[in-house]
Formats: C-alpha cells, sequence, structure tokens
C-alpha cells in the first residue's frame, strides 16, 4: 500500500472519529435545548430534527475532509514521488548527473542532497575503476611486446633443439592470446571512458553483411558448417565502418565457433519499422537459459567445458554489446538449447540516406 | 639500408635492433625525440621507426617536423595506445604505417621491409612468381597454361602475396591490407583464405610457392 493511501486511509479514520464524538456531544447538546424550548412537544421529533441538523452539517465536512486529506497527502508526498522517479533514471553511466532540489531546507530536500552526495562518492568510485582499468591495460602493453619480441629473437637463434623451438611457440602463442585479451579490455576500457569516438557515416548494411556471409563461408567450410543467407533488404544506416565490421565478423566467427560439425548458420537482414534488424542464428549446443542474461558479461564463460577447446579472449560480445549500444541499437540473444541460437541486432535506419 | 629506431624503451629497443640487423639492416637507435630528430635531419635513412610516445619531444611532433622540413624518409609509427584516431593523426602528418603494441617482431620486420622498398618499386600489370602469373587488370590467375578461378578476396590476398613475393607477410599486415581490418578480429580468417589459396595455387602444381612461416605470417615463394 502507497504510503499516500495509507495516510489518506488513517486520517479518513481520525476525521471520522472527531466528528462522532463532535456529532454525539453536539446532539445531546441540542436536544436538551430543544427539549428545554419546547416541553410540549415529542420528544422524538426534537431528536430527529437534531439528528437532520448534524446530518446536514456534518456530511459536506467528512466528505470535504477527506477530500482535503487526500488533495493534502499527495501535495505534500509529491516530491517523493519526483525523487523516485529521478533516483529510477540513474545508473553507471550518468552518476555524475544530479537530481535538481528545491533549497526550502525541507526533510525531503536535504533526503536529495544526500543522494547527489552519494551518487557522487559512487561515480567517483566508477571513475577510479575505470581508470585503472585503462592504466592497466596501457602499462600490460609494453612488458607483453618485450615478452613477444624476445621470444621471437629467440626463436630466430637456429641452435635450439626442436623442443625448446615447440616450448618458445607455444609461449608465444600463450602471449598473443594475452595481448588479445589486453587489447580489447583496453577498447572497453576506453569506451567506458567515453574515449573513443565513432566515425560515423551512410553505410549499405546489406553490403557488409555480404563480405561477412562470404567469410563466414569460408570460415565454416572445415567444420562442415552451412552458412546461409535468406534475406538480405537493401539497408542504409549511419555507422563506423570499422567497428560493424568488428561487430558483423566477431558474430558470424562466434556462430562458427559454437556450432557443431555440420551445423547451419542462418543470417537475415531486413526492415523493422524505423530500425535494421540483423539475425544471425545457429543450430550449436546452445545457452542455457540460467546463463543467458550473463552472456554480455566481460569475461563471461557459458560452459566451463568449452574453455579449452574454443579459443577467443571471453571479450568478444561485450565488445559487440558496446558496438552496438554506441550506434543507438539493441543485441539480444535467444537460445533453444541444441536448436538454434539466435542473435537480433536492431540499429536505426539511417534516416537522411536518399531513398534508391 | 640504413634504419633509425627511435624507441626510449630499451628493451623493445633491444630486440628489434637485433632483429633489423638479423636482416642486414643497419640500424641506429634513439631513445627521444629531439635526437631523433637532429638524427633524421642530418643522416639519409632509408626508413625510421617511430615510437610515439618519447621523453621530450613526441613521436608525432618528431613526423610533423621531419615532414616540414621536406624529409620524405619512410616512417614506421609504433604506439602503445593504439587509438584508431591515433593512426588516422599519424597517417595524415604523413607517417607511411602504423603499427599498435604490443606487435610482433616479424610483423614489425615485414614493414620495415615494406618501407625500404615502397621508393624505387615498379607495379608491373602481370605479376610473376615463378610459372604463377596473375594479371592485376583481368584478375586472372595462371599457373603452368592452367588457369585458375579466384573469389575476389581471394585475388586480392594472392596480389599483396605476389607484390611481397618473398618477404614474410604477417597475419595483421595481411588483415589491414587485404580486409581493411584495422583491428585483430580474433578469428582464423587469414589461415583459413590462405588454405583454400593453396589448395587452388599449389596443391596440383610443383614447386610449391605458398609457405607458412611459423610464428610470423606466410611467404610466396619458390624455394621454402
Amino acid at each position: 500500500m502507497k504510503i499516500r493511501t495509507r495516510l489518506t486511509w488513517w486520517y479518513a479514520g481520525i476525521l471520522i472519529v472527531s466528528l462522532l464524538v463532535m456529532g454525539v456531544g453536539t446532539f445531546r447538546e441540542i436536544s436538551e435545548q430543544l427539549r428545554h424550548e419546547h416541553r410540549n412537544r415529542a420528544e422524538g421529533h426534537a431528536l430527529d430534527e437534531a439528528g437532520e441538523m448534524i446530518f446536514q452539517i456534518g456530511l459536506p465536512a467528512v466528505v470535504l475532509g477527506l477530500l482535503g486529506g487526500w488533495w493534502l497527502t499527495r501535495r505534500a508526498l509529491a516530491p517523493v514521488t519526483k525523487l523516485t522517479d529521478a533516483v529510477e533514471k540513474i545508473h553507471e553511466k550518468n552518476l555524475s548527473e544530479k537530481i535538481p532540489r528545491t533549497h526550502n531546507g525541507d526533510e525531503l530536500d536535504r533526503l536529495t542532497e544526500m543522494f547527489n552526495a552519494m551518487t557522487a562518492r559512487l561515480d567517483d568510485s566508477f571513475q577510479r575503476i575505470r581508470e585503472f582499468t585503462l592504466h592497466a591495460s596501457h602499462e600490460l602493453k609494453t612488458p607483453l611486446t618485450v615478452l613477444c619480441g624476445e621470444i621471437e629473437t629467440a626463436l630466430r637463434d637456429e641452435s635450439h633443439s626442436p623442443a625448446e623451438r615447440e616450448r618458445l611457440l607455444s609461449q608465444l602463442d600463450e602471449v598473443r592470446r594475452l595481448s588479445k585479451i589486453v587489447d580489447g579490455l583496453t577498447l572497453l576500457a576506453k569506451a567506458d571512458a567515453g574515449q573513443i569516438a565513432l566515425k560515423l557515416e551512410p553505410l549499405r548494411l546489406d553490403e557488409l553483411l555480404r563480405d561477412i556471409f562470404a567469410d563466414a563461408q569460408i570460415l565454416a567450410e572445415p567444420h562442415g558448417v552451412q552458412v546461409e543467407l535468406i534475406t538480405c533488404e537493401e539497408i542504409s544506416v549511419r555507422g563506423d565502418r570499422h567497428r560493424l565490421r568488428q561487430l558483423l565478423l566477431n558474430l558470424a566467427d562466434n556462430a562458427v565457433k559454437y556450432n557443431q560439425p555440420q551445423g547451419g548458420i542462418i543470417m537475415s537482414l531486413m526492415k523493422s519499422g524505423n530500425m535494421a534488424q540483423l539475425t544471425i542464428a545457429n543450430t550449436g549446443a546452445g545457452i542455457p537459459p540460467e546463463v543467458l542474461p550473463r552472456v554480455f558479461d566481460r569475461f563471461f564463460r557459458g560452459d566451463p567445458a568449452h574453455e579449452s577447446t574454443i579459443e577467443g579472449c571471453g571479450l568478444g560480445l561485450s565488445i559487440a554489446q558496446w558496438i552496438v549500444s554506441a550506434h543507438n541499437g539493441t543485441i539480444q540473444i535467444e537460445s533453444e538449447p541444441s536448436k538454434l541460437t539466435t542473435v537480433t541486432v536492431r540499429l536505426p535506419l539511417d534516416t537522411s540516406a536518399k531513398p534508391a | 639500408m640504413r634504419v633509425l629506431v627511435v624507441e626510449d624503451e630499451k628493451k623493445t629497443a633491444s630486440f628489434v635492433r637485433k632483429a633489423l640487423q638479423a636482416e642486414s639492416f643497419a640500424v641506429d637507435v634513439m631513445a627521444n625525440g629531439d635526437d631523433a630528430l637532429h638524427a633524421a635531419t642530418h643522416t639519409p635513412f632509408d626508413a625510421i621507426v617511430l615510437d610515439i610516445m618519447l621523453p621530450g619531444r613526441d613521436g608525432l611532433s618528431v613526423l610533423r617536423q621531419l615532414r616540414e622540413r621536406k624529409n620524405t624518409t619512410p616512417v614506421l609509427l609504433l604506439s602503445a595506445r593504439g587509438e584508431v584516431n591515433e593512426r588516422v593523426e599519424g597517417l595524415n602528418l604523413g607517417a607511411d604505417d602504423y603499427l599498435p603494441k604490443p606487435f610482433e617482431l616479424a610483423e614489425l620486420v615485414a614493414r620495415v621491409r615494406a618501407l625500404t622498398r615502397r621508393g624505387g618499386e615498379n607495379k608491373p600489370i602481370v605479376l610473376c612468381v615463378a610459372d604463377l602469373t596473375l594479371d592485376t587488370i583481368t584478375h586472372k590467375a595462371r599457373r603452368n597454361e592452367t588457369e585458375i578461378e579466384l573469389t575476389i578476396r581471394e585475388y586480392r590476398l594472392l596480389e599483396f602475396l605476389m607484390r611481397s613475393a618473398g618477404r614474410p607477410c604477417g597475419r595483421m599486415m595481411i588483415l589491414e591490407k587485404v580486409w581493411d581490418y584495422d583491428f585483430d578480429p580474433g578469428t582464423n580468417l587469414v589461415d583459413v583464405y590462405i588454405r583454400r589459396l593453396r589448395e587452388k595455387i599449389d596443391a596440383n602444381f610443383e614447386p610449391k610457392l605458398l609457405h607458412t612461416v611459423r610464428g610470423s605470417g606466410y611467404v610466396l615463394k619458390v624455394t621454402p
């Protein structure tokens, strides 16, 4: 029950009780007087008259009182509703925005002030974490360059035995994996800090998809996976060419990697309202419903058993999600385990493009 | 061939120097921007490997100064920041190539080699390696008088490999030149395409031309 409703009920209760007390008191007083004035009249008639008087005055009083009470609580609690609405809109990205204060010094204004102070502290902490990740990923690059270079230099030395070379090559692979993780981390850290500016230009999304479709066929061939492009409408969006290609290739690559041998991939692109709707579905093992909400989390791996066999940095979908939201689009994954897992990307159409 | 390496991180500078020397380049190493600018304006180098983050004058400023002084030595920029804008800015300032850290040594060496050859290289219309020919106008490939069908992507890959014949090409470099990707897509796209290309140009012919250089990439040449 809302505070407003509760207060109104309480108020109504008190009002009715006090009116009853008043009514009973007045009733007795009036009937006493009336009895004095008209000794000859019947007592019952005097009582009726008194009751009627009280009823005529009392009822409008009760109604007015109730309405007034309702209005009063509503007015008193309006700032709370406003505060709630404002708080609801807060998320990690807009912590620096302040909730407007009334500056009238009441309890709610003070609550707003405290709330703003709290979000400011949170914003500060988030900022520190972002900066930390960004610095960490930069700092890791120099030692990685050195490590990679030293191993490659060692590999050039012909005097190493084949076993030693094998070991060095395996180390080099790990260093490369680490480099990829650091690259992904840097990208996301920069995106979080708002340091990446997209180079937006009018793009033909269908052409990008056809390119990726060709690449996906090649990537899928060794696994015996069939790739189909069922619909590919001519669609223009405003986007960053490199980022969108990265997005599509990433999704296509996932569809191949997480597929089963001889499986299938179905791609499509069509208009849906004022959005471009792109889907890439695969017949892989799928994602269990309980982990589905977490697939976009950084370094999240659904199935630990898969981890060793599928290469990747664990940041692919996080990066995909960032690219989509930076284009004001949405991305979602639906999965029927062992049947079909579908990734749907929606991007706003380029409204400035001239119809062909 | 003489190369100037400008890098303040000692270990990186050291293995870059070793790797380039192993490829018969003469290598000078400088650790700050002012020295580098001075050296580059007074000594003719065939290429400059220039780190962006340097103590004192940074790499981009060195590059700007060089180009203002009409010095056209090819420059390969190195950067730990790896920002798209930085790459564009560097290339606009007149850099010839850009490599984000962490980079692979083989990739760097291949790029320096490409830079030092860039100037004098003429661009023949029909490329030729052993009995493999590629017509850059009709996009037709032939080996030993047999015509080979290529998709557009395969054609571009083969053209790039043939133009760099004899020099190993790193995966990043191939992705950049053939796919126009300026990021590592984290897929084995290049390897899969190379395998297909190998089936077309090498499977039924001798000698094999397309070789894998383990740890660095691929090379097209007659002898492995």
